[in-house]
């Protein structure tokens, strides 16, 4: 009997904390917000994938937590957590039907209970037990399937959740074609994809993922037995139809998508300027808005009209910015050259707001325009082009990317990149190693910075205009997770971590109240799934997940001189 | 034999309590000398004062007549000192390969534009800085470990990598702060001829921290003994064997006596 019970108990605890989740859920709005769209015309809507998809997290946890290998166990348990999640969402029915839970939860909207109990009442609602315990098996199937299997599932659902969600963006997207017109009628509706399109979007996609994860090792063994000139040919020709997909990229996207693309753009640059700092040299730099601010008002005061001290061009501007980010990078550098993690991180952000209360000061208004700011800065322009719409900015920012990209790899795999990452691991160490602290540290700073206004000075000139409020600690903030999510020091992760934790909210303004709370939730489950980030570099990718070098071959005797 | 170092009244004081006081030692080049003493002799502090990560109060540390009070570690170990530490230090998730060619670091000369630029000075250097870096992963007996993270390395293996690592830094002289802690009656022997070996090889001076009797009496041609941060003996193992003070210093008094008849 005992032995039951603790089989069991994984499944009813995470059925608790699943039920609490889906009742979090719906009292903070988002099942209401979401259950506009639909992802599938008519059969799945928004907010049932995101109560499914959060049962089905949870009964997969149950069923991983099962301390029985045998199969019927873990289906149990999953069964039994989502069985108790559907309680809980019945008991908030029940609960709301006797008190107004509206005067706290003023989400607690009767469009709320009709969603969750099927629409109609009481009768319906009867059906949690069915759909959420489903769920619940599906998860556990899901544990209990071949890990190749699980992968295609996972990935062929999720490209279809995507698909549904971004459904506004891609549908216009393929119509603006006229061959691909057709296909976006057929796949999408008014409200979802079609269940056509939806079958398949799942086929190709489903079979692509399986055949890459049953042979993509094969594949990959054999692209290692090329010759190495093959190999360096086949890798040439990948970055080549990169860069072709790049540059004509903001051309099929139009206007919306584009814009989106800069902002993301402007983040990588961000990232990858700040992911020297951190994801190099890990120096914790939390102040790091203030060179972008910098970048920014130096272009606005060296070109602007409104103040018409210089009225330069941006070309002409752009030195002087990149110049002065340095510098303050430098000089900052200096007083915090002893600090070490937390205390950098706190004096860092101080510098940050200083550098936006003395924009916003009124004491140096003549000069940096106070909380008016600077307008009518002008755009860059080469012979004649002038970089104004979104689609034109963008080559800027590529540009801009691809220096700091370029940067960033060369300095990695060298001396300097090596005295990096060894005062990131042991700063003594690298002292007595013969690694020069100071000049280490302030190179770092200085790069990181040089980027980071390199970026202000381009987003200066997009917007025509700077103000102290866009330069507020929640960007720093942001560039900090787009690395901790992307993966610290992977150049690839930081393009990832941007595009995710950037990109992705612009194109789902309409739940906008709610983005904080993703990121944060992005966060912690980062965090407990995947310490080492979206995309890690292939060095810290085996820190986390290969431990096994530590149980091989331990301590053959330390016989050198003997053997030579 | 020249002297290689030398200490001259070395004295370091934590607060009230003085760590290392007016010490007095010479190590002769080529020499292997030991220095022992109990627990919180000052022993490691000394080694902390001579790589210049302290920096005693008074007195004067000199290699080959030029003093390095007051240099940082990284110009010092320019100079020609390197060491190990007690608890091995390596940088985790660098690999071995990375361990070592950071402690090449300072005999590298690739400036950051000439690493931008990618120009033939710094690529031919980082082609023969792998090499000689390989070359040390070979010496130490770790070829083909070179892909493998510090942290994930054997205990022997990263004591042995911690040595290459000083080892590419090109030292004159070697500080070993106990190499052979933790480590089993083979391995201890294939140390100590690991340590003899680097000495006639190499030709470096060793300066070695060591509480195992046995190595210090089998490889050191001096033995420096220190207790509450002075020097109290100084000679050959022999010597130091059959000192009085010593032997209190380690057994407690009243023991001297005991030592002796036993001996007798």
């Amino acid at each position: 009997m005992t032995r039951v019970l603790t089989l069991w108990k994984h499944g009813v605890k995470t059925g608790l904390l699943g039920g609490l989740i889906t009742v979090l859920l719906s009292l903070m709005g988002m099942v209401e917000a979401f259950s506009q769209r639909q992802i599938v015309s008519d059969i799945l809507s928004m907010d049932q994938s995101l109560l499914g998809g959060a049962v089905v997290f949870m009964a997969y946890f149950a069923a991983k937590r099962t301390t029985s290998s045998h199969p019927l166990w873990v289906v149990i348990n999953s069964l039994t957590c989502g069985f108790v999640t559907a309680g809980m969402l019945m008991l908030l029915l029940l609960i709301g039907h006797v008190i107004n839970l509206r005067s706290v939860f003023v989400n607690a909207s009767p469009v709320l209970y009709q969603l969750l109990s099927f629409g109609h009442g009481f009768e319906t609602a009867l059906l949690l037990f069915v759909a959420a315990p489903l769920c619940g098996l599906f998860a556990g199937i899901l544990y209990l399937l071949p890990s190749a299997f699980r992968k295609t599932l996972i990935v062929s659902l999720a490209c279809i959740v995507g698909a549904g969600v971004l459904q506004d963006l891609l549908r216009p997207t393929l119509a603006a074609w006229e061959s691909l017109a057709g296909l976006a009628e057929w796949i999408f509706s008014s409200n979802g994809l079609t269940e056509k399109g939806a079958a398949v979007l799942f086929i190709p996609i489903a079979s692509i993922t399986l055949f890459w994860s049953l042979k993509g090792e094969t594949v990959q063994a054999g692209f290692k037995t090329l010759p190495s000139k093959g190999q360096k040919a086949i890798r040439w020709a990948g970055i080549a139809v990169l860069i072709m997909i790049l540059l004509v990229l903001p051309q099929v996207l139009g206007l919306f998508l584009s814009e989106v693309m800069t902002i993301v753009g402007l983040y990588v640059l961000l990232g990858l300027g700040l992911n020297i700092v951190l994801g190099y040299a890990g120096l914790f730099d939390l102040g790091y808005v203030a060179f972008f601010a910098i970048g920014a008002y130096v272009t606005g005061v060296l070109t602007s009209p409104e103040l018409g001290f210089f009225n330069l061009t941006f070309w002409q501007a752009l030195p002087f910015a990149v110049v002065m980010g340095i510098l303050a990078g430098v000089l900052l550098g200096i007083p915090v050259l002893k600090m070490r993690g937390d205390y950098l991180a706190i004096a860092t952000l101080g510098f940050g707001e200083i550098i936006r209360i003395l924009v916003l000061s009124d004491f140096l208004r003549p000069w940096l325009g106070g909380a008016q700011g600077i307008g009518k800065i002008p755009k860059a322009s080469i012979a004649g082009f002038e970089f104004g719409m979104p689609q034109e900015i963008y080559y800027l920012i590529l540009a801009g990317c691809a220096l700091v990209i370029f940067v960033s790899l060369r300095l990695r795999d060298s001396r300097l990149g090596r005295a990096w990452k060894a005062v990131r691991e042991d700063e003594d160490v690298a002292q007595a190693m013969g690694i020069n602290l100071v000049a280490t540290k302030l190179l770092a700073f200085g790069t990181g910075a040089g980027f980071s206004a390199l970026s202000g000075a381009i987003f200066a000139t997009k917007l025509t205009s700077v103000y102290p409020h866009s330069m507020n600690v929640m960007i720093s903030i942001n560039v900090v997770c787009i690395i901790i999510v992307g993966g610290m020091g992977s150049i690839p992760g930081v393009i990832v971590g941007a595009i995710a934790l950037v990109g992705l909210p612009e194109l789902l303004r309409e739940f906008a109240e709610y983005r904080l709370f993703v990121y944060g939730l992005a966060l912690v489950v980062m965090m407990l799934v995947r310490p080492e980030g979206l995309w890690p570099e292939a060095v810290r990718r085996r820190e986390f997940h290969e431990e096994q070098f530590t149980e091989e071959n331990d301590a053959p005797a330390p016989a050198a001189a003997a053997s030579r | 034999m020249a002297v290689l170092l030398s200490s001259r009244k070395t004295t370091k004081r934590f607060g009230g309590l003085v760590a290392v006081d007016e010490l007095d030692v010479e190590i002769k080049e080529k020499s292997i000398h030991s220095i022992i003493g109990p627990n919180g002799a000052g022993k490691t502090t000394f080694f902390n004062c001579v790589t210049g990560f302290y920096r005693p109060e008074e007195g004067e540390i000199l290699l080959n007549s030029h003093s390095l009070v007051g240099l940082m570690p990284d110009q010092i170990v320019r100079l020609g000192i390197a060491r190990t530490y007690q608890n091995i230090r390596l940088f985790p998730i660098l690999t071995a390969m990375e361990n070592v060619l950071v402690g090449l670091h300072c005999h590298l000369r690739a400036n950051y534009f000439g690493i931008l630029a990618n120009l033939p000075s710094t690529r031919k250097e980082e082609k023969m800085a792998a090499e000689e870096a390989s070359r040390l992963l070979k010496f130490v007996n770790m070829a083909g470990k070179g892909d493998l993270f510090a942290k994930n390395l054997p205990y022997g293996e990263q004591r042995r990598l911690e040595i290459a690592r000083a080892l590419a830094t090109r030292p004159k002289l070697l500080l070993l702060d106990e190499p052979t802690a933790g480590m089993n009656p083979s391995e201890t022997q294939t140390m100590m001829d690991f340590i003899r070996h680097l000495r006639d090889e190499l030709g470096i001076t060793i300066l070695l921290i060591e509480h195992q009797m046995r190595v210090v009496m089998g490889i050191s041609e001096t033995v420096t003994v220190l207790d509450y941060g002075k020097k109290i003996a100084e000679g050959t193992p022999e010597e130091i064997k059959k000192n009085p003070l010593v032997i209190e210093a380690y057994l407690g008094k009243g023991s001297v006596a005991e030592a002796q008849g036993a001996a007798a």
